[in-house]
């Protein structure tokens, strides 16, 4: 029998702007996705790909719809419950690595954990540490962002969004700001890391290389999902 | 080390602007607020360095400038208090000095008695000194006023209120904020100053001594109950003087309004600072917003760098303080700086330090996770 699914989204709708210039952005978006699995959303750039990941991660009320994650409905839920949700569920890898320049690898996680669970300054040291050796980034952990690699800063921004131990990671381009090379070496250590720890990954992209990581993958064309790419726009007879 | 004062540490350039407005505003705060105390003490030398414990004046006198001539037979209520066991007259009113080389100069005639013991005579005049004041004519003028009065040094000869004087001696650290104190003993005073002429049988104040320094209070509080006499003790009368001079000239709220701006100006720089140090990171907290790491946290951020920004300021203002403070009194103008200013330079300038903090707090309204999505 098929386990429940983690995160259920039915219905949802999203436009920005107002009347006849508004863009309807998702149309009748429904989703599934379970525990545990990889999905991989594509689309061309302005599809809204990276809106569908805001209104189903709590960052964007839809207009429409719902999002139901472990069984409660996320969009009902007051703001405060909402960022308490965020806190103990969600993690985030962005395009660009949003990392404090002078601050160390290792600070950069602490930061995390001292902040959103209050935990003391050894604690923090201590998983930190782990993940910074799952990451490959141990002899790394008192450098300074500033003096870091591309590479190197993702990997420390996918160790911020896992340490937490969250139940769903959202990524967001992850390797749009990196070369080919440590963009796979992200897209690996992300995907190992989310599954060894049972996490959902919902990883949002357009770099068809991605999808050898995915276990599923869905398009969204004309905001509406679907298991096909949108057709390549042809030359029209002179 | 706590995240807020690494990122000062690690990024001194970004917080510097912030940190040298701090220190500006303490060391104007301290230093202005330090020669208005060194202005004001000044005024109330002939109080302070004097031996009289009960000042006796005319009716509503507000400072030692300000005094009327009283009758000399006012003596008699002072005597008549059991615990007052020595009075003597005290002349202080302003005369023109007549330069030797032509040109006149306001001064400030001070004639008291001389003998050991005396009351009104301040203590910087050495035995030597008031034995040369008992000759007629005789004047002491602090060694900073000479050039101003016209004469060389000791021995060289001016008139005042068209008498005869003669320079016998120099004091320091007696020069006065407005007109150049001129000391000589009672019977010269009187001579020098021409509103006596008119008040003969009149002095300027009466002092008093008391059996013991406790008795001042209760003495100056009995004659008070007469309608016609002000009765002072020392430090009132100084505080008097001080307080008059302070908030009912213009200089001396003058120097209150530029501590003010001062404040005001470090204040815009340092909520600037911070201001743009928080927006520059606006990113990276709206990561940590994302990952539901609540707004309290930024905003404790931003007011920890306030409260770090301005210990740096304050301790980067200390060393400059004492400089300028070493660098006023070698050029003649006091500064004084009792602890209390210390502390009350430091709350202040933290304050708006923190206050800065507060008002950077509003950058923290445009963390918005959703601007990290392309």
């Amino acid at each position: 029998m098929q386990p429940e699914p983690a995160l259920v989204a039915r219905h949802l709708e999203r436009s920005f702007g107002a009347g006849e210039a508004a863009a309807r952005v998702l149309r009748d978006v429904s989703l599934e996705l379970h525990s545990g699995e990889v999905l991989l959303l594509m689309g061309p750039s302005g599809s809204g790909k990276s809106t569908l990941l805001a209104v189903l991660s709590g960052l964007l009320r839809p207009d429409r719809g719902a999002v139901t994650i472990l069984g409660e409905d996320l969009w009902q839920m007051s703001e405060k419950a909402r960022e308490r949700f965020r806190l103990r569920h969600f993690g985030f890898v962005f395009q660009g690595f949003n990392l404090f320049p002078s601050l160390t690898a290792r600070e950069q996680l602490e930061m995390v954990v001292r902040w959103g669970e209050g935990s003391s300054r050894r604690e923090a040291r201590r998983r930190v540490a782990a993940i910074l050796e799952l990451l490959g980034l141990g002899r790394r952990a008192h450098v300074r962002a500033d003096q870091l690699s591309g590479g190197e800063k993702q990997r420390v921004a996918v160790g911020r969004a896992l340490l937490k131990r969250p139940r769903f990671c959202f990524a967001d381009e992850p390797t749009g700001s990196l070369d080919w090379g440590h963009g796979e070496q992200v897209i690996e250590l992300l995907h190992s890391a989310t599954h060894a720890r049972g996490a959902t990954l919902f990883l949002v992209g357009h770099d068809p290389r991605l999808v050898p990581c995915a276990d599923r993958v869905l398009h969204l064309v004309d905001g509406q999902l679907s298991d096909e790419p949108a057709p390549m726009p042809t030359e029209s007879p002179s | 080390m706590p995240y807020s004062l690494t990122m000062i540490c690690r990024e001194p350039r970004r917080y510097l602007p912030a940190v040298v407005a701090v220190a500006f505003s303490d060391v104007l705060i301290t230093v202005q607020v330090g020669l208005l105390l060194g202005a004001l003490a000044v005024l109330s030398l002939p109080i302070d360095h004097s031996g009289a414990e009960v000042w006796m004046a005319s009716r509503g006198a507000l400072s030692i400038e300000l005094g009327h001539p009283i009758p000399e037979s006012w003596r008699s209520l002072l005597e008549s208090i059991p615990e007052v066991v020595d009075t003597e007259p005290y002349l202080y009113g302003f005369s023109y000095w007549r330069k030797p080389q032509g040109g006149s100069e306001v001064c400030c005639v001070i004639g008291s008695r001389l003998e050991r013991g005396a009351l009104g005579v301040v203590s910087d005049l050495t035995p030597q000194l008031r034995t040369r004041l008992t000759e007629p004519g005789a004047v002491v003028v602090d060694e900073t006023e000479l050039e101003r009065l016209g004469v060389a040094g000791v021995g060289d000869v001016a008139e005042v209120a068209g008498r005869r004087v003669r320079v016998v001696g120099l004091v320091r650290a007696m020069k006065s904020l407005g007109p150049p104190y001129v000391f000589c003993s009672l019977r010269t005073a009187y001579q020098l100053q021409p509103l006596f002429r008119d008040f003969p049988g009149h002095t300027m104040y009466l002092l008093g001594r008391c059996r013991t320094l406790a008795d001042a209070a209760a003495v100056a509080g009995r004659l008070r109950e007469r309608s016609d006499l002000s009765v002072f003790t020392r430090e009132e009368f100084s505080a008097r003087t001080q307080i008059y001079w302070a908030t009912r000239t213009e200089a001396g709220i003058g120097m209150g309004f530029t501590a003010l701006l001062s404040l005001l100006v470090g204040m815009a720089v340092t909520s600037q600072t911070l201001y743009a140090a928080t927006a520059a990171s606006l990113r990276e907290y709206a990561v940590l917003r994302a990952l539901g790491i609540p707004r309290r946290r930024m905003a404790g951020m931003v007011m920890a760098q306030s409260l770090w920004v301005g210990l740096a300021g304050i301790a980067l203002a200390l060393p400059l303080i004492l400089a300028l403070a070493a660098g006023g009194d070698s050029a003649g103008a006091r500064v004084l700086l009792p602890s209390w200013l210390f502390a009350l330079g430091s709350g202040l300038t933290l304050g708006m330090a923190l206050s800065s903090g507060l008002a950077a707090l509003r950058s923290l309204r445009y963390i918005e996770p959703i601007t990290l999505l392309r």
